[in-house]
């Protein structure tokens, strides 16, 4: 996966050298929602193993209290990532090409994996405990892949089609 | 204690954790945008970077668990801990070796650049990967020793911390390979 991510990139070169703030704040882009959704992935199988949480498909208070929270946590700590990312990008010459737009485009791709992260490792978490494995073991590291190669792939797909 | 977790203590107690990471990543960021993105080969170069840094989560990750494990337990010993540097270092090499294959039969078949000579596909991410295991080993059983002798639990503590430090530490070394080996 991450040589598919890598690939990704590469092959979309002109949009890192004309974006170059891009290439800055891909790593934590990357890392941010890896560790929210392990997080998630443990907090999950935690509660499924102690039984806060039902083995079924469907809502509940838990869920909604771990949604908010991880929710939250992300918006906060993608408002830290921006100000920061584009702090070191003024101090340190980077070229910030449509600086709104694409804090719009980080938004709306954090956002979305965020929302596919949630939904299918909440699946994921009920259809492997339900068969008696450990959802941490299958989980994280699938986890770790996926948002390896979905991060820079909806980046740019997001550029492509607003920039 | 998981039962009661509300929003506010998810958010309370992961935040902080995530800000250093975020900073971490964020200096990996400025070694990519501002030293690696203006290279020559940058092109190729971007291929073996998200595989490395995945690489070096995967390896240096269960290196601190191991070493958190073995502390908490009371099984930590010198003996143990060769072993357990001697198996990271080994499976890194070896898959280290892989990324830079796959690197060069995507960029045969892909992207057809004559830029890089066939073996710096394997020597940057070996020499990358073993410098920054170099920095990620000592660093990480460190503070894992110095938060259990203060009686916290280094798992909880260790590796939000080290995922900033070593995903600085992968990119920065992966630059430093590039200097040393002259990759234009």
């Amino acid at each position: 996966m991450g040589l598919i991510a890598g690939t990704l990139l590469s092959s979309n070169k002109e949009i890192l050298y004309t974006i170059p703030i891009m290439l800055l704040i891909i790593p934590a882009l990357n890392s941010l929602i890896g560790d929210i959704s392990t997080v998630l992935v443990s907090r999950l199988t935690t509660h499924l193993y102690i039984g806060s949480l039902s083995p079924k498909i469907q809502k509940s208070e838990r869920l909604k209290e771990d949604f908010y929270g991880l929710l939250i946590t992300l918006l906060l700590s993608l408002g830290v990532l921006v100000f920061l990312g584009y702090f070191i990008g003024i101090i340190s010459g980077i070229e910030i090409v449509n600086p709104f737009l694409v804090i719009i485009i980080i938004i709306i791709t954090i956002l979305l994996l965020f929302l596919i992260m949630f939904i299918t490792l909440f699946i994921g978490a009920i259809f492997l405990f339900k068969r008696g494995m450990d959802p941490n073991n299958f989980l994280i590291p699938f986890l770790t892949s996926l948002s390896d190669f979905l991060t820079p792939f909806f980046l740019i797909l997001f550029i492509i089609i607003f920039i | 204690m998981e039962l009661q977790d509300s929003k506010t203590k998810i958010v309370r107690e992961t935040f902080p954790s995530e800000t250093i990471s975020i900073i971490g990543d964020l200096l990996a960021g400025i070694i990519l945008s501002l030293l690696i993105l203006p290279l020559e080969s940058f092109v190729v170069l971007i291929l073996m970077i998200p595989a490395l840094l995945s690489l070096r989560g995967n390896l240096s990750g269960p290196f601190i668990a191991r070493t958190s494990r073995d502390l908490v337990i009371g099984n930590f010993s010198i003996r143990s801990w060769i072993e357990n540097i001697l198996a990271t270092y080994t499976l890194s090499i070896i898959t280290a070796f892989f990324i830079g294959f796959f690197s060069l039969i995507l960029n045969l078949f892909f992207f057809k650049l004559t830029i890089l000579s066939y073996q710096y596909f394997f020597t940057i991410p070996i020499i990358s990967i073993i410098l920054a295991l170099s920095i990620s080993i000592p660093t990480s059983t460190g503070l894992n020793y110095i938060v259990f002798k203060k009686g916290l639990n280094p798992n909880n503590i260790i590796n939000p911390v080290m995922t900033a430090i070593d995903d600085f530490s992968t990119v920065l070394c992966f630059f430093l390979s590039i200097i040393m080996l002259g990759v234009p």
